[in-house]
This record gives C-alpha cells, sequence and structure tokens, in this order.
C-alpha cells in the first residue's frame, strides 16, 4: 500500500533534512503507529503520503501510484482513496455535521441519495446518529474529532492516515476514538497512526510499530 | 445545463449566500466600474450618432436672391439634384426656415416675436455623395445660376470633423479596450478576495479529493452572476443619473441636454454582456494558480 525509498526531504529554511533517507513499506491492511517527539519528520511524513509535499530525493508510491511522477489532476482522484484526520479535526465552521462528512462524497461526484446513505451508516459508526443536523462547531472536541473521522471513513478509504488524531482529546475520548480506529469500522484499510502519545500504543494489540528521530526512520517492533 | 453545470450554480448561490458582506463589497465595486464603462459607451454612442447627423447633413447651401420666388427655388432644386456627385436636394422656403430656427432656439425663441418681417431668405440644401468635392468650381458653377444669391459650403469644417472623429474613433476604442480591462481587473480582483476568505475551506476540499475544476468552477459562475446584478445596479444607475441630468440643463441655442442626447436602449444588454464575459476572464485570472491541489496544502 506505502512504499518509500530512501526519501529525503529538505526545507529552504531548515538546515537540516526533515527526513534522512527513509525507506518504510506498509502492506494493505497493516495498522501502524509511526512515533517521534514532536519535531521528529511525522507530519512531513503524512504530508509526503498524501501528496501535498514531494520528497527531494527518493520515491514515495501509495497504492501504486509514484507521487513524484503523479499528474496534478491525478491527485485528487489518489486523495478519495485516503481518509486523513488532523489533530485539529480541520472541519467546515457554520455547517452541520452531515454537511461536514458529505464533503468526501460530494468532491467525488457521488449521488445525494447515496450520499445521505453513507453519512447516515458512517455517523452511526462513530456514534453521533442522532446529531446530523447540529453545527459542527458547536460539538464537544471528542465529537468534532469523530465527525472528522466519519469524512475520513465515508468514501470507504484504502489508507486512513492519522496525524495525532488524540492531540486534543481528554483520556476518555482519546481512546474511544483510538477503537474507533481499530475496529470493523475502517474496513480493512491500512491505518498509519502518528502520536507522540505512548499510552496509546498498548490500545491495538499487534500493531506495527515505526520511530522517527531526527528525520531517521526505525523499526521498533 | 448539464448535471455539472447545475451542481456549480448550486454551489455558488449557496457561497454567495454565506458572504453577504463580500457579495456586496464585490457587487458595488463592480457596479461601480461598469457604470464608468456604461457613461462612456453612452457618451461614445451619442457623440458617434450627432457626428453622423452632421456629415450626412446639408453640405451646401444655396441661398436664393428675395426676387427669385418659390416656384424658381423648386425648380432649381430640381436642376440641382441633376448634377453629378449630389446625392440629394431640398428646397425650403424662408417659412420653413424661421420655423426651423424657431425650433433651434427653444425657450430663447420668443426673441423672434418681435420681428416684423422675416429676415431669412429662401434657401435650397444639398447633400453631397460621399466622396463628392464641394470644391470652388462647384461654388461659382451653382452661383451662376439665374435666382441664386449666394452659395454656403459646410465642408471645409465637416473634411475636418471627419479627420478628427477617424483619429478620435481609433482612440475611444482603445479606451473602451482600457476601461474594459479595468473591468475584468476588479472582476479578477474580487474572485481573489473570496478566495482568500474561504481559503479554509477550499484546503480542506483539497484534502478530502476536490478536482481544480470542482473548486473553480463555482467561483467562475459567482464572478458571472455578480456581473449580471451590477450591470443591471449600472444600468439603473445611469438611466437615473441620464434622466436627472437631462431634464433640467439647457444649452446654448435653447438646446436640452435630453434632446442633445439619448439614453441607449440596448445599454442593459451590452453591459451584461460586457459584465459575463468580464466576469469569464476575471475567474480565470482571479482563480488563476491559487486553486491548485498541490499548492493548497
Amino acid at each position: 500500500m506505502i512504499r518509500l525509498e530512501q526519501v529525503t526531504k529538505l526545507y529552504p529554511h531548515r538546515k537540516e533534512p526533515a527526513l534522512k533517507q527513509v525507506s518504510l513499506k506498509i502492506p494493505p491492511g497493516q495498522f501502524v503507529y509511526l512515533t517521534g517527539p514532536s519535531g521528529a519528520g511525522k507530519t512531513t511524513l503524512l504530508r509526503l503520503l498524501y501528496g501535498a509535499e514531494l520528497p527531494s530525493h527518493g520515491r514515495v508510491v501509495v497504492g501504486g501510484a509514484d507521487l513524484s511522477r503523479l499528474a496534478p489532476g491525478k491527485l485528487p482522484l489518489l486523495r478519495r482513496r485516503l481518509g486523513l484526520v488532523f489533530q485539529d479535526f480541520r472541519l467546515l465552521p457554520g455547517r452541520s455535521v452531515f454537511e461536514n462528512v458529505a464533503l468526501s462524497l460530494e468532491v467525488a461526484g457521488v449521488a445525494r441519495r447515496t450520499i445521505e446513505r453513507r453519512v447516515g451508516e458512517v455517523l452511526e459508526q462513530v456514534k453521533l446518529g442522532d446529531m446530523a443536523n447540529a453545527p459542527a462547531d458547536t460539538l464537544s472536541g471528542g465529537e468534532q474529532q469523530r465527525v472528522a473521522l466519519a469524512r475520513a471513513l465515508a468514501p470507504g478509504p484504502d489508507l486512513i492516515l492519522a496525524d495525532e488524531p488524540t492531540g486534543n482529546l481528554d483520556p476518555d475520548n482519546a481512546l474511544a476514538m483510538m477503537r474507533l480506529l481499530v475496529g470493523d469500522y475502517v474496513g480493512g484499510a491500512t491505518v498509519l497512526v502518528a502520536t507522540h502519545d505512548p499510552t496509546l500504543l498498548s490500545l491495538v494489540r499487534g500493531a506495527r510499530l515505526v520511530h522517527l528521530e531526527r528525520g531517521r526512520l526505525e523499526e521498533v517492533g | 445545463m448539464s448535471r455539472v453545470g447545475r451542481k456549480a450554480l448550486g454551489r455558488a448561490w449557496r457561497q454567495m449566500g454565506e458572504d453577504m458582506w463580500l457579495q456586496a463589497v464585490a457587487v458595488s465595486t463592480l457596479t461601480v466600474a461598469l457604470a464608468i464603462m456604461g457613461a462612456y459607451l453612452t457618451l461614445c454612442l451619442n457623440l458617434g450618432n450627432a457626428a453622423s447627423r452632421l456629415l450626412t447633413g446639408p453640405t451646401l447651401l444655396v441661398v436664393l436672391s428675395p426676387s427669385a420666388g418659390a416656384e424658381r427655388g423648386q425648380e432649381l432644386a430640381l436642376e440641382l439634384s441633376r448634377l453629378s456627385g449630389v446625392a440629394s436636394t431640398r428646397f425650403v422656403n424662408k417659412d420653413q426656415a424661421l420655423v426651423r430656427f424657431r425650433r433651434q432656439l427653444g425657450p430663447q425663441a420668443q426673441l423672434l416675436d418681435d420681428l416684423e418681417v422675416n429676415p431669412l431668405p429662401d434657401g435650397v440644401e444639398l447633400v453631397l455623395q460621399p466622396g463628392a468635392v464641394a470644391g470652388p468650381q462647384l461654388a461659382a458653377r451653382i452661383k451662376n445660376l439665374a435666382g441664386v444669391a449666394e452659395v454656403v459650403s459646410g465642408r471645409p469644417w465637416l473634411k475636418r470633423l471627419e479627420r478628427a472623429l477617424a483619429a478620435g474613433g481609433d482612440l475611444a476604442v482603445a479606451l473602451g479596450i482600457l476601461l474594459f480591462l479595468g473591468v475584468v481587473l476588479v472582476a479578477s480582483n474580487t474572485v481573489r478576495l473570496a478566495v482568500h476568505v474561504r481559503r479554509r475551506q477550499l484546503e480542506l476540499m483539497v484534502l478530502v479529493g476536490a478536482s481544480s475544476s470542482y473548486m473553480r468552477l463555482p467561483y467562475l459562475v459567482e464572478a458571472v452572476l455578480q456581473g449580471i446584478m451590477a450591470a443591471a445596479l449600472a444600468s439603473g444607475l445611469l438611466w437615473t443619473l441620464f434622466n436627472l441630468l437631462a431634464a433640467p440643463a439647457a444649452l446654448p441655442l435653447g438646446l436640452r441636454l435630453g434632446e442633445v442626447l439619448s439614453f441607449p436602449g440596448l445599454l442593459p444588454v451590452a453591459l451584461a454582456a460586457l459584465a459575463v464575459l468580464a466576469g469569464v476572464l476575471g475567474g480565470f485570472l482571479g482563480v488563476g494558480r491559487t486553486l491548485r491541489p498541490r499548492e493548497m496544502v
């Protein structure tokens, strides 16, 4: 599902590379924790995976597509196969829960009836079935992150990339969030969760653990 | 309308409703730009019409001697119409000339009431064919005809007017294009502003896989809709201004501004067409590089 080959990422304003010759292979369906302190390069690695950045050197292949060679017009098609979850939720203010979740289906041109059915399903999965019409920005942090997860899950993605998804949540909500990410809900998708919170690691049995330290990747278990 | 077009229209309408202040800024700015453009078009059209009236009017006036009489005037008109280069002739007797003069004086026409005798002569007006020259030979030939007192030629200054209009026409087109580019610039800046205000929403769309065209199309539609609204407002504004100016203003010779100028009936349509074109061009320019999926996140 994911293949990184000797990936280095340099930024013009930084002396040290954000990522140094990182190689990583993640097969389909695997659950992977990407750990490391703040500034280790976790977010950079995720941004490379969803095509917000291009590597300075090396190759990034996601779902069979080499992102360095991908035509700009094909990038949105790739992103429709991804589910992205961020620490700051990134919901549309002033829009309802339903509208926020439906967004990922609307941009793909999915028919209205299908959108209504699918959004209803994922909102039930994240336990927000009765809040579809509520304005998203009036919900609690935990609820907003579940809306973000529902938005990521709605198109039935092959790969879920979560960047510190529990960073703004209390321990109970963080636990609930992680349960949703490892449950049947993700439908066999590959999941990559970047976190610097060691307490989360024990929540997923058999999860693979990779660690980033100053831009270098090491396999932990 | 295609499904994609309907959806883009729906999204454009919706996003316009969400940012009313932004719409107010965009539409009012465009209204001012289009009103300037409309005023310019009105002025050009009226100048063109006035020039056309002058150029197609009589180019030679044959003044008859007081003893010639109306019958000789009619004969002369017929005789002159047979000359080569003459497009048409018209006998104007002294009474008709006075009525015309009275009309030209407008409110000041009462000055003529004290006249005991009509001082104007009978005359024949000649319109020459395009390209024909009312040279001194023609004037001399006409002057030798029986009953002719004088030949007055308007040709020299009409020639100068023609030349000035030809040069002015090019300048007017150039200025018109500049004004239109100004409207396009205003339209593109309003789109840029809208993109800036909704940047967070657009970034999110990019992240969930929105294509470039999915994001761009509503902005083009929005620019066109704003243009149409602004064209309607600009037309209304110009019409009101035109009527306010035309009514009381008296010009020399008793003419009224409203009699010299006319409000072009097709101006709203022309402004709407220009606004649509400016909206499309401005939309393309305004969205430009800002809505490219890789550069937005």
